[in-house]
């Protein structure tokens, strides 16, 4: 298989690596995925009160592709506002990392796992 | 009937033999028509080179047999024990009943794609959907039992007359901080570090 650059830096060095407190009322989490697909992305942001993702970490089980898209994604999402975030299409992601017809999925699943995350802070926050 | 491939026993590529029984008769379909060589089963004419290369192939295979099954099968265990000893790694496959060459090892919580990143310069294979165009896991280890998520974690090596223990010793080395790197960025490795029984989470697939 052959992975463009831009997977492999994200595979060698994945920025944002680690966990956040998920009982924060500040933090939100998207876990998307299934074992059973071979494919699960845990990804958490901590906003301030302004919106604004001050700090993205992410997990991920999967390809190489799947850890590339989310390594980009809480690059991405570092300071933006969550109506920001949560509109980073996944076609995005593709195109950044070249990503394969095969490999698209990945990115889609990049895309539903900040949705959840953007969904689940505003839950907590009662917004 | 039994098929024959040289290349898989060090022979030329290009050339194979598949023996039919006599009695009682085998009916086949020809695959190739023309002169209706070889009774009928197969039109065209050999290639005598490549049969002898075959042959000799399957000469060195069986006076090697012996010595080189207990070889591979030495260096089968050697890589088994050389990772058997961290956490939720699994022989895939009867432990006793198996071709000495090929060993299937699962890795839990570490996808078998990414894993082969990591083992570029080994002959590896996975049972992993991500690697199979239609992104089905292997069927065969399906049937063997495994889940599917076990499935996604497997990698299989392959073993062979010119591998050598130090190719064995470097493998394991790779594979030790390979599954390890891979572990710290899974969700499913945290989860059961802290306890969480994976089969009772609720997921949503996509």
């Amino acid at each position: 298989m052959a992975y463009s650059e831009k997977v492999l830096d994200h595979y060698e060095n994945p920025r944002n690596v680690g966990q956040l407190d998920e009982n924060s009322k500040n933090v939100g989490t998207g876990m998307v995925g299934a074992p059973a697909c071979g494919d699960v992305m845990r990804l958490q942001i901590r906003v301030n009160d302004q919106g604004i993702i001050e700090d993205a970490k992410f997990k991920t089980y999967g390809c190489g592709s799947a850890i590339a898209s989310s390594s980009l994604l809480t690059e991405w999402v570092k300071g933006k506002h969550l109506d920001d975030a949560e509109k980073i299409k996944n076609t995005e992601i593709a195109e950044e990392l070249a990503l394969p017809p095969v490999k698209i999925h990945c990115s889609v699943l990049a895309e539903d796992a900040i949705k959840t995350a953007v969904r689940d802070v505003r839950a907590k926050q009662g917004s | 009937m039994m098929s024959f491939s040289a290349h898989k026993i060090y022979g030329p590529k290009g050339i194979g033999a598949l023996f039919v029984r006599r009695k009682p008769r085998v009916r086949i379909e020809a695959q190739m028509h023309g002169g209706g060589h070889e009774r009928g089963m197969r039109s065209g004419t050999l290639p005598t080179h490549q049969i002898v290369g075959m042959g000799h192939a399957f000469k060195i295979g069986f006076e090697t047999l012996a010595a080189e099954n207990t070889r591979i099968e030495a260096l089968r265990t050697r890589l088994w024990e050389g990772v058997t000893d961290m956490d939720e790694v699994h022989l895939n496959g009867s432990e006793h009943q198996h071709v000495p060459g090929i060993v299937n090892i699962s890795f839990a919580f570490v996808e078998g794609e990414s894993l082969m990143m990591s083992l570029r310069d080994l002959a590896v294979s996975s049972g992993s959907a991500c690697t199979s165009a239609s992104l089905e896991p292997s069927y065969v280890l399906r049937a063997l039992g495994l889940n599917d998520e076990m499935a996604h974690s497997s990698i299989r090596f392959s073993i062979g007359r010119y591998t050598t223990e130090a190719d064995i010793d470097a493998a394991i080395a790779q594979v030790r901080v390979a599954v390890e790197k891979l572990r710290l960025l899974s969700p499913l490795w945290d989860m059961f570090k802290a306890g969480i029984d994976l089969s009772t989470v609720q997921w949503s697939a996509h």
